[in-house]
């Protein structure tokens, strides 16, 4: 009973302590509501579609404005401008009018009357890695079809539809892009900077109480009350804050999120509920754990802030897993980010089961279990230093 | 000037008595640059995993596979999946990226020109992974349709060079401006590093600034420095300054001179955008505190969410044109974003300042805020207490 009362005692002093925090509300409340919606916001177009193009078109002939027309038709590419030499396109490219040119060169109709291949070249703006893909995907594609064309013509003349097809592509091939038919940015980024929201407004919603109750208790990480001796009844206490709060988080970025914006969603949410569990108990012993270190509120926005983006990139999502260094990867080990991020992605995005997260789901597991010992040993620790401080007070 | 000397020998002893705050000033900014400089390392992710289901198995789909196995960004995984729901299954445990399904009866019906299909799979959650993985596989499915074309023609007598000509008129050739080799690095690590130090460079002027008053020292320093509240606040953060122009430079001479990225541009001139982009992003640190009267935590907090937006507001990764126009007039407030479009322009491109004068006018603009919020900061030197 006393236990019980403890664990009440606990939750309750927490709690009001919360409510008169305007910083622990703003990132354990505002910050997981709001932030998803901004990032959404951001990659809401999720591609980039027509990206504005030069042409210098030195051939000028009726196959090289069809392959012209044909462009300027994809969804990704538009032609923005035509001009009469290279110097000119970079002037417009110079001026953010255009992100690449489409050189067609003068000898084109010549070389393909004589039966030789010729070159058409594609200069893309490096400024970022989507111009080059949507300019390279697009006009490889309507080359592509210009070629079957052109093949029809000398090889095949008289020949039937399916003949032609066949002559032109002996082997046909399709490509299936799965869990994100897009290809977008937001479904691909969003569910892992969601997960990543998470942690890392767990970690300084309980950095900043831990610091303020050091400041206010002249350096003690507990208040000196004799409900927050018992070790097991305060990470209880604190527990029953964060937990109940982050699953409502968790599950507002499950459904309303993800719906909000059209995300793929395939996943179970009671596979999804049960691999939040143990994530987020794992951060919020984590958190309790490295606030150990926290000795000023407002040194946790220091540390943590940063991290994000390491964390981000550590965990396979942003750079593929398979291709971060062994090193790197061990320490990513360290952080639950690094499972939820791919458990998440995997359950919400690509619809799999509990069980096929597994070394994921077992992985936080052992996380909480190991930061739970060590956030115990911390409490403990404390409770019994404020404990002998008490007793040697009043012997005297 | 004594005035600011004395304050900065105050800050030169303040800093060497918090461990803390050193090993964060020192050590934090280069081991973010190790971090993203031995991630990205290889430039373009190797041997991604990728599964095949063949169910077909002969000379022919070997050959495709042996092709695609010695792509670069590709590893054909040894084990192989029995059927297309086995090989989902591995990709949403997460083994592979990708896969190829090779159906039954595809080397009979291409050898009776009866046009087989393949088809692949890729697992586009992943988006890099998976992208780079589809470019391969329709490379591979490509060469093998190509492959019995040119068997075709060879055996009508064309010669090497005719019978490619006559399987693809028109190539395109790929020209990547810039950056030749498509190195990821290249256009991520040189944004998202300097843009992971101006987040240090917001949070640490706040954070500074704010310790002042939350160890209700803010009068002392008022008064060391004349009661002026612009010496005091560059004597607080001209030390700071120093550290991170220091970063910046270590950081250019590690990407343009040892890791050799492109940089058309002196060296000297891009560290000048940075040092730029360190004054406009402490100019907009001191601008909040002072708007929030000296409200340490509160100022951090804006900073820090104000940084970690920058990244992908700047265009490095996604790019600005595809955002929403109330976005796209959103990444002005940004110095990050400006950073960037500066280096696009005079170090990826051999482009003139001028053609991003604008840029240059907005970072410039950045260092004039703090004037605004002068009245209130000096407000805040004179009655502010530290609010927890």
């Amino acid at each position: 009973m006393r236990f019980l009362s403890d664990i009440y005692k606990v939750w309750s002093f927490e709690f009001r302590n919360i409510l008169r925090d305007s910083g622990v509300i703003l990132f354990a409340l505002i910050v997981p509501l709001a932030y998803p919606l901004l990032y959404a916001f951001i990659y809401n177009n999720e591609t980039i579609r027509e990206v504005p193009v030069a042409v210098v078109d030195e051939a000028d002939s009726q196959l090289s404005r069809r392959f012209v027309r044909m462009l300027d038709a994809t969804a990704d590419v538009k032609v923005a401008a035509r001009a009469l030499s290279m110097e000119e396109a970079e002037e417009l490219n110079r001026t953010g009018m255009t992100y690449g040119t489409i050189r067609i060169p003068a000898e084109f109709d010549k070389q393909l009357a004589r039966g030789e291949q010729t070159t058409i070249g594609v200069y893309a703006d490096m400024a970022g890695m989507l111009y080059y893909k949507a300019l390279m995907l697009s006009s490889t594609n309507v080359s592509l079809e210009l070629n079957k064309e052109i093949k029809a013509e000398r090889f095949y003349t008289g020949a039937t539809d399916r003949q032609l097809e066949i002559a032109a592509q002996p082997v046909e091939y399709f490509d299936v892009a799965l869990f994100n038919p897009k290809g977008g940015f937001a479904a691909f980024l969003l569910p892992a900077v969601l997960m990543l929201i998470l942690q890392q407004t767990l970690m300084l919603s309980i950095g900043m109480t831990g610091g303020e109750t050091r400041e206010r208790y002249a350096g003690r990480v507990l208040p000196p009350r004799p409900e927050f001796d018992n070790t097991l009844a305060v990470l209880l206490g604190k527990t029953l804050i964060y937990f109940p709060l982050y699953m409502i988080e968790a599950l507002y970025m499950f459904y309303f999120v993800s719906d909000l914006f059209t995300l793929p969603m395939l996943g179970s949410v009671v596979d999804y509920v049960l691999f939040m569990i143990p994530y987020i108990l794992s951060c919020i012993f984590m958190a309790i754990t490295f606030s150990s270190f926290i000795f000023r509120r407002e040194d946790c926005i220091m540390l943590y802030v940063f991290m994000s983006l390491p964390l981000l990139f550590i965990s396979g999502i942003s750079w593929p897993g398979t291709a971060v260094p062994e090193f790197w990867k061990v320490v990513s080990w360290i952080f639950p980010s690094t499972f939820a991020l791919n458990g998440y992605v995997r359950i919400h995005s690509m619809g799999a089961t509990l069980s096929q997260v597994e070394p994921e789901f077992i992985g936080l597991w052992v996380q909480t279990i190991v930061y739970m010992v060590f956030a115990a040993i911390f409490y403990h620790k404390v409770a019994r230093k404020a404990e002998s401080e008490r007793l040697a007070t009043e012997d005297k | 000037m004594k005035r600011l000397l004395k304050i900065w020998w105050r800050e030169i002893r303040l800093f060497s008595k918090r461990p803390m705050m050193l090993t964060l000033l020192f050590v934090a900014p280069i081991v973010l640059l190790l971090f993203f400089v031995s991630l990205m390392s290889d430039g373009l992710p190797k041997d991604l995993p990728a599964g095949l289901v063949d169910e077909d198995n002969t000379q022919i789909t070997r050959t495709i596979v042996r092709t695609l196995d010695a792509m670069e960004q590709t590893e054909v995984m040894n084990h192989r999946y029995a059927s297309v729901s086995e090989a989902r299954d591995a990709m949403q445990r997460g083994e592979i990226y990708a896969f190829l399904h090779i159906p039954a009866g595809t080397t009979e019906k291409a050898l009776a020109q009866r046009q087989p299909r393949l088809a692949f799979y890729t697992n586009q959650s992943y988006l890099v992974a998976g992208s780079l993985l589809m470019r391969d596989l329709r490379t591979a499915s490509e060469l093998a349709g190509m492959a019995i074309s040119r068997s075709t023609f060879l055996a009508k007598g064309m010669t090497d060079d005719q019978a490619m000509a006559a399987i693809r008129p028109i190539v395109i050739e790929a020209h990547p401006i810039g950056n030749s080799v498509l190195d990821y690095s290249v256009y991520l690590s040189n944004i998202i590093v300097p843009g992971c130090l101006l987040i240090f460079v917001l949070l640490f002027t706040s954070y500074t600034l704010g310790l002042e008053w939350k160890y209700g020292k803010q009068r002392k320093l008022y008064n060391m420095a004349g009661q002026s509240t612009t010496i005091a606040v560059i004597g607080k953060i001209a030390p700071q300054t120093v550290v991170f122009s220091l970063m910046m430079l270590l950081y250019d001479v590690v990407f343009y001179r040892y890791l050799g990225f492109p940089c058309h541009c002196s060296l000297l001139e891009i560290w000048s955008v940075g040092i730029l982009s360190i004054l406009a992003a402490q100019a907009f640190a001191v601008f909040v505190f002072g708007l929030l009267q000296g409200h340490m935590r509160m100022a951090m907090s804006i900073c820090s969410l104000w940084g970690i937006v920058s990244i992908s507001i700047s265009g490095c990764s996604f790019p600005v044109m595809a955002m929403d126009p109330i976005l796209q007039a959103a990444s002005w407030l940004f110095p990050l974003r400006h950073y960037y479009l500066i280096y696009v322009a005079v170090a990826l491109h051999d482009w003139s300042i001028m053609s991003v004068w604008t840029s240059v006018v907005a970072l410039l603009c950045f260092m004039l805020l703090p004037v605004l919020s002068t009245p209130m900061l000096r407000n805040a030197f004179l009655h502010a207490v530290y609010k927890p």
